[in-house]
């Protein structure tokens, strides 16, 4: 099976000092790829920024104004974790639109698994706000081109943090659904059980909260037993994941405890979640151990290109699998409440 | 006016944020009302230096004293999340807040940033009062 990346572009010059947000990152991402050896197999996408138009599907246009001065004007500290620097918003654009390009070569081959390394992430980045990292949601942009085509779209974010960003902007949309899986309590101190949607999409949402501490046999759980039932009744045409790796066990940021042979398991999870080929694409988001990142993402491509993986054993033993059973009856109830209640004012 | 009973405000160590707690407890001393300092760690907070804060519950304790308020009326409470979020989730339960406090600019802002501003966001969100403090 061929893989399809996008080309590398220059994100050196968005960087600040110390931050773990880090060009090497994507040089970690890529040393992954190498590593796989795929000679013929391996095809690039071409470069391409995101046009405004394409931007203004997930974001607000006042924001993107003043995201582009706020750079041009020598950036700085956005938030106490968000930097920009000057070339920041030519480098986010490039970012969202690496997605678009990948997307773009899977359709038109019919075939093959899609990987977007490309930063600043993106799941954190609100409708009109950059947050945790993230200027510019680029999964999200790669969905709504998506939704425009008339794609049914699910999107799996195991990331260790909930993606409040992606949530937010497709909280009223049906033809998304949104899947987090996350340590909480933690950063951005959003995704419980309860999100399940808005009005226009009640049941679009399926948050999974897990304990610090919890294994890959629970990340398996919440896939199988939360996540898939729902998966099979939405029928996705399209699935991309906000592949985080920052859920690893070596990881500083947060305190799950993961493997590389977890997202090797994961991986091979929800790729089962479409059926037809060429339309399955990771988005790099979080992971700041670097050989843990390369690792991660090594497992993670292997399996689904079906390519020899020799690393780490999947894990268990950890807490949360409780709460993956009681989130899943709390999910139900919410959305029976909501429903009723929203049915109730319908008939007023 | 109806009495004000609690009383919440932003805080980041900032010279802004230190006048907003200034001014929240000399509020709440007047209103004779619960203060709760909330600090929003962020995700850079756990790596410690240089990204870990200098700000305890000592240093807060001893600025709301010195504004005449009893500071065992005061709850310092630290959530790993974003700021605006977890100020709006104070006006409601457990804390009810019925009043925000909050600095102009927080941490490194340029005076007139919008992008990123807690203020500004804080104030087109709340459901409840807000009192933006200048730094000065």
């Amino acid at each position: 099976m061929v893989l399809i990346v996008n080309e590398a572009y220059d994100d050196s010059e968005h960087e600040s000092p110390d931050h773990p947000e880090r060009p090497g990152r994507v040089r970690a991402a890529m040393g992954a790829v190498e590593g796989l050896h795929l000679g013929s197999d391996l095809i690039v996408a071409p470069a391409y920024s995101a046009t405004r138009a394409e931007l203004l599907r997930v974001h607000d246009g006042g924001y993107l104004d003043e995201l582009g001065a706020f750079c041009y004007g020598g950036g700085g500290d956005i938030d106490q974790d968000t930097y920009a620097t000057f070339d920041s918003w030519s480098i986010a654009n490039l970012a969202a639109g690496a997605g678009l390009s990948v997307i773009r070569e899977l359709e038109s081959r019919g075939e093959g698994v899609g990987f977007v390394a490309a930063r600043p992430p993106g799941h954190h980045a609100l409708r009109d706000r950059a947050m945790g990292f993230c200027l510019l949601n680029n999964i999200a942009v790669a969905a709504a081109q998506l939704v425009s085509q008339g794609e049914r779209v699910v999107i799996v974010d195991w990331d260790v943090h909930h993606g409040n960003g992606t949530q937010q902007i497709f909280w009223d949309e049906p033809a998304v659904l949104y899947i987090s899986m996350h340590q909480s309590p933690l950063f951005p101190g959003s995704g419980f059980v309860g999100e399940i949607g808005g009005r226009l999409a009640l049941g679009s949402v399926v948050n999974v909260p897990l304990p610090a501490g919890a294994t890959g046999d629970v990340m398996r759980r919440a896939l199988d037993d939360v996540a898939g039932p729902v998966v099979d009744a939405f029928r996705p045409t399209w699935v991309l994941v906000s592949a985080g790796f920052d859920a690893h066990r070596l990881d500083p940021m947060a305190d799950l405890g993961l493997s590389d042979g977890d997202f090797a398991d994961m991986a091979s999870c929800v790729s089962h979640y479409v059926a037809e080929p060429g339309r399955l694409a990771f988005f790099l988001e979080g992971g700041y151990h670097l050989g843990a990142l390369q690792a991660s993402i090594a497992a993670t491509l292997s399996s689904v290109l079906g390519s020899p993986f020799e690393g780490e054993r999947p894990t268990s033993g950890g807490p949360g699998a409780e709460s993956v059973a009681t989130g899943k009856v709390q999910r139900l109830a919410a959305l029976e409440s909501w429903t009723r209640l929203f049915e109730e004012e319908a008939s007023q | 006016m109806k009495a004000i009973n609690s009383i919440a405000v932003g805080f980041d160590g900032s010279v802004e944020s230190q006048s907003a707690l200034r001014w929240a407890a000399r509020a709440a001393r007047e209103f004779d009302a619960t203060l709760t300092v909330l600090h929003a760690s962020g995700i850079l907070e756990r790596l410690g230096p240089p990204f870990s804060s200098s700000i305890t519950p000592e240093v807060v304790g001893t600025i709301i004293a010195e504004e005449g308020m009893d500071v065992a009326r005061s709850y310092w409470v630290v959530v790993e999340g974003d700021a605006c979020s977890a100020l709006l989730h104070c006006a409601a339960p457990p804390v009810n807040a019925e009043l925000l406090v909050v600095g102009s600019r927080g941490h490194g802002k340029r005076p007139g940033m919008m992008i990123g501003s807690v203020s500004l966001e804080i104030v087109q969100h709340a459901n409840v009062p807000v009192v933006v403090v200048p730094g000065r």
